[in-house]
């Protein structure tokens, strides 16, 4: 009785979908997306997952939902859950997803699964959308070393969440990037703590952004997700530059009532570009299993911008902090790591 | 290398961290004081940041936030009046059950209003003080007393003043004397004629505002934004901070003050000491159990606190 | 419990009352759900329709109490003696990482030896932990809250280094790709070390139970260890001493008992169940140790006590409503397609406590008034 009911509200919940979308005759493709920690609006990581999300919603009229899970097995409960009722594409968005999708994409091999910067290279369903950070933390390095040295300043910082191998990546490129333009300049670094909390404490980002300018730094370059938030207040306050990361956060520098700008760069993971195009393959039936790397080289056009898959943020915000010297060099070493010619460390050496 | 940690920002990073603690620790002081625990501090912390955030946002003026802010702390106080002083029930559950209602709430509401469980403030107070010199103009020793006292947020300069006027109101007032008694010796007080259910509401509600006010320093001075659970444990902190300074006013500055050169410290301190950057982050915690331990000792609470008044007993 | 035969009515209604308020605080909460303009009817049914309506459901919920259940006897039998044990997130990652620690390393040994050996060691990490606030309440009067506030964050730091020291090699896949591991957990712990899932066990006899349910062995050691802490509490002469501590220091002191050894005592085996924790999340669930797989466990075992009322059967009744409301609302988040957020039933959760608590209170004197009454 209760599952004729079911039944029938099924029905009718397809049919009015069916309806209701003009574009396709058949039912839209249902798309899950659950959040690392942070969650939505920490305007830089999962921003840019929920963005790729939209973009796709956009293009294809997909069925959306974004979901952030609380509890760890929250994460496992939410993919299962979504596979059973019957999601066609579910992304789970940072490494801590690793082992839930492992699992449940055994038990939906239907389901197509994406996970950005786990590593699962062996499921057909499975697709793992990794970015080569080092590379575009090197490039953004390079634009901190070089602003440091026109202005004749000697230290430049970096502030990361927690310390892990990951974040380090993001601060082995960027030291890398500083030294490659500015051999001697000296390169604070800190970690804001050792509980995920460290990504979304923006108190905490503030005050060691804020210790690292009063002790000289001219730059600062975070790897922190919502913890940066504090990083470019501190910026704001002490008139310095920083670098913003994952999303495109130039506009976080720009105070508009003196219209100064002190967002130099950012650094760009463009995870919204790795999950359109995971539901783009989705939507054209291309969708395939395996390691998906989006690096310097992996260009993609969408609408009528097109992305690397890691990068530096030039826009109006920073187009007069940015010289054309700079931006050349940038390019040339750009070039230079795409051949091979530079080999970006993606361990500190300490 | 010294130099690079004990400077006039030092101190200044030092206040800044400590300042939420402190409004905290002192809503505290004065809801133990009347005999009422006050485990809510943390919750009311957090509500308070995103009320004033929200309020911020929707008015455009800081200001309306702020009071907004301590407002909301007065009504988070209220309940915890109600639920324990009328109704006599647990305090510490009270207390729990704030902090577990503010976390909901807070994330419930801001995702209602914002759709997103994070939201940056628009407009945030304006720094006071006298403006800071350039490097090289006039004396790196008056330079540096500004950084350190005369370059904060308003909020700073008024948790002074609520510092000094809390234990003038604690100590040389007739409301004090009551407020105190009310929290050692109840059935005394009681006989004396004080109202001791009025005391302890006064006493309550002025904790939840000061904790109010704490969140506001929180999310719009600090972080200039709300984050799920921001208060990361703060009100805890400021319990601790409370009975470190055991149940005063300057005591609880002085032990906010401690934790406040700890946290500084080990954000100085990375980078510059070659260990693992896990155990600097412990150096404000080792360092508060190491001073207790070794100069302040035993803490004897207010003899009455915690306990629910009853008129029958005795 | 003495006047049992004299007041049955009171007893009944004492029992009686939590049910009551739970009841009232999801009307409140059907009066908000409504307000966001959703449907409280389906979201209740939802709720629990998922969450006990089929035994995926309670595996889940049991699953999720399993830890709250320890984290909750960790503070309820602190209270017992007088301390507010608030450290019992410290005390669980240490003891936590210490017996995945053994997991890992003593890996040629027999199930049998090595997985009480793990259980033993969780125990005894916790209780180290809590030893240090025990040990500082009992010589030098410095106030438990402080200290294991404190050692909460110490404990933190601590363990990540040591993950960090542990942490688990990149696989093979992952080395042929020249990846990094990326997730900053430990080994695995051996196979030997691994309590058996319900699905297991209930396999075996031939019992229906989907193969993916968390739920595992140490839901049992946590009952265990609740009837443990019955045991020791009302049926020993430790537990005596601590309750007299509890209720009153000086008198018990005077009475000959030291309120010192009582105290260290108190939080060292209240420390060592919240070690346990580890059995569930490391030994059932996860095998490795993980960072953010505990986070805020410990403070939610203050609720749970409270709202258990500081009794082991209390607490593991409040553990299974609150798994019960955990899970329950990780779903109707999903059902509701996002449109009622977790942080919903948190409130809910929160509203709970206070109704409960109020209305006891209010009972209790109700009661009183009577008894002087007759």
């Amino acid at each position: 009785m209760k599952k004729n009911v079911l039944v029938v509200v099924a029905l009718v919940i397809i049919l009015s979908l069916c309806l209701s979308s003009t574009v396709f005759s058949a039912e839209p493709l249902k798309v899950g997306l659950v959040f690392d920690i942070g969650g939505k609006g920490d305007k830089s990581f999962n921003d840019s997952a929920s963005r790729g999300l939209a973009w796709a919603a956009a293009d294809f009229g997909i069925k959306r939902i974004e979901l952030e899970p609380g509890v760890d097995a929250d994460r496992e409960v939410n993919l299962r859950n979504l596979a059973m009722i019957g999601y066609d594409v579910i992304i789970g968005v940072g490494f801590l997803f690793t082992d839930a999708i492992s699992t449940v994409a055994d038990e939906f091999p239907d389901t197509k699964f994406a996970i950005v910067d786990g590593f699962i290279p062996d499921k057909p369903n499975v697709m793992s959308l990794l970015f080569p950070e080092p590379h575009g933390s090197f490039l953004v390095g390079m634009i901190a070393g070089m602003k440091a040295l026109e202005d004749g300043k000697d230290t430049v910082g970096f502030v990361g969440g927690m310390d892990i191998s990951l974040i380090n990546g993001f601060e082995a490129g960027y030291i890398a990037g500083v030294k490659y333009v500015y051999p001697e300049c000296k390169i604070l670094s800190a970690y804001a703590g050792d509980t995920p909390v460290a990504f979304a404490d923006p108190v905490k980002g503030k005050e060691l952004a804020l210790s690292q300018y009063d002790n000289g730094a001219w730059v600062i370059y975070h790897a922190s997700g919502l913890t940066g938030a504090g990083v470019f207040e501190a910026a704001k306050e002490r008139k310095r530059y920083v670098i913003g990361v994952d999303s495109n956060q130039n506009y976080m520098g720009y105070i508009e009532e003196t219209g100064e700008s002190f967002g130099l760069t950012s650094m760009l993971k463009q995870v919204d570009v790795a999950v359109y195009l995971a539901i783009k393959a989705a939507v054209e039936g291309t969708f395939k299993g395996g390691i998906e790397v989006f690096g310097l080289d992996r260009t993609v056009t969408i609408g009528d911008t097109t992305y690397a898959g890691v990068g530096y943020a030039i826009d109006k915000y920073n187009e007069d902090l940015v010289s054309a010297e700079m931006i050349a060099k940038v390019e040339e070493a750009k070039a230079k790591i795409i051949s091979g010619e530079i080999v970006v460390p993606t361990e500190v050496t300490k | 290398m010294f130099g690079d940690i004990f400077n006039a920002q030092f101190v200044a990073s030092s206040i800044r961290v400590a300042i939420p603690l402190a409004l905290a620790g002192l809503g505290g002081v004065y809801s133990e004081r009347s005999g009422v625990v006050n485990i809510g501090l943390e919750g009311m912390i957090l509500t308070g940041a995103f009320t004033a955030i929200a309020v911020t946002n929707f008015s455009g003026n800081p200001w309306v936030g702020v009071l907004a802010a301590i407002l909301v702390g007065i009504l988070l106080g209220l309940i915890h009046a109600v639920t324990c002083i009328t109704f006599k029930a647990n305090q510490i559950v009270s207390g729990v059950a704030i902090n577990l209602f503010a976390s909901g709430i807070t994330i419930f509401l801001c995702w209602l209003l914002f759709g997103e469980t994070q939201i940056m403030v628009k407009s945030s107070l304006p720094i006071w003080g006298i403006p800071l010199p350039n490097i090289g103009e006039g004396s790196v020793f008056v330079r540096n007393i500004i950084v350190m006292f005369a370059h904060h947020s308003p909020l700073v300069y008024l948790t002074i003043i609520i510092f000094i006027l809390s234990h003038i109101i604690l100590y040389k007032t007739p409301f004090g004397l009551r407020l105190r008694s009310v929290g050692e010796y109840p059935q005394a007080a009681d006989t004396m004629g004080v109202n001791i259910v009025k005391m302890r509401y006064i006493a309550v509600m002025t904790s939840g505002a000061l904790a109010g006010l704490a969140g506001s320093f929180l999310s719009l001075e600090q972080a200039h934004f709300f984050v799920k659970e921001m208060s990361g444990g703060r009100g805890f902190i400021a319990l601790a901070a409370m009975i470190f300074g055991k149940w005063t006013p300057f005591g609880t500055a002085g032990a906010a003050l401690l934790f406040g050169v700890g946290e500084a410290l080990a954000m100085r301190l990375q980078g510059v000491l070659a260990i693992p950057v896990q155990f600097i982050h412990m150096v404000p915690y080792l360092l508060a159990i190491f001073v207790l331990v070794s100069a302040i000792g035993r803490a004897t609470p207010p003899a009455a606190d915690g306990i629910p008044y009853e008129k029958e007993i005795g | 419990m003495k006047s049992i035969k004299k007041f049955d009515y009171y007893i009944l209604l004492e029992t009686i009352t939590p049910l009551i308020a739970v009841i009232i605080a999801l009307l409140v909460g059907a009066i908000v759900i409504m307000l966001i303009g959703e449907d409280p009817v389906f979201v209740y049914k939802t709720l629990f329709g998922y969450a006990i309506g089929n035994r995926d459901g309670w595996g889940n919920v049991l699953f999720r109490a399993t830890p709250l259940i320890f984290t909750g006897l960790t503070v309820a039998f602190a209270f017992r003696c007088g301390l507010f044990n608030i450290g019992g997130e410290g005390q669980m990652y240490i003891g936590t990482f210490l017996a995945t620690w053994v997991g890992f390393t003593f890996t040629n040994l027999p199930a049998l030896i090595l997985i009480p050996l793990c259980i033993l060691t969780a125990a005894a990490g916790g209780a180290l932990w809590a030893a240090v606030p025990g040990i500082l309440k009992a010589k030098m009067g410095v106030h438990e809250v402080i200290v294991t506030i404190m050692m909460n964050w110490i404990a933190s730091s601590l363990t990540f280094f040591l993950v960090l020291k542990f942490k688990a090699q990149p696989t093979e896949a992952m080395a042929a790709a020249g990846v990094k591991q990326m997730i900053p957990h430990t080994k695995e712990i051996a196979e030997a070390a691994r309590l058996p899932r319900l699905y297991n066990i209930l396999h075996s006899l031939n019992i229906d139970f989907p193969a993916y349910n968390q739920v595992n062995v140490s839901f049992f050691i946590a009952i265990g260890v609740a009837i443990l802490v019955y045991y020791i509490l009302w049926k020993t002469n430790l537990g005596y001493e601590i309750r007299a501590v509890g209720y009153n220091p000086l008198a018990a002191e005077y009475g000959g008992i030291s309120v010192a050894k009582n105290i260290v005592l108190a939080m060292m085996i209240s420390g060592a169940i919240a070690g346990l924790v580890g059995t569930n999340e490391v030994m059932g669930f996860k095998y490795r140790w993980r960072q953010e797989l505990f986070t805020g466990l410990g403070f939610n075992g203050i609720a749970v006590a409270l709202l258990g009322k500081n009794h082991p059967l209390g607490v593991v009744l409040a553990a299974i409503l609150f798994g019960i409301l955990n899970y329950g609302g990780a779903l109707v988040n999903i059902y509701t397609a996002g449109r009622i957020p977790r942080e919903l039933i948190m409130v809910l959760q929160a509203v709970i406590v206070i109704f409960v608590v109020i209305s006891d209170e209010v009972v209790k004197r109700l009661i009183r008034q009577r008894r002087k009454v007759v």
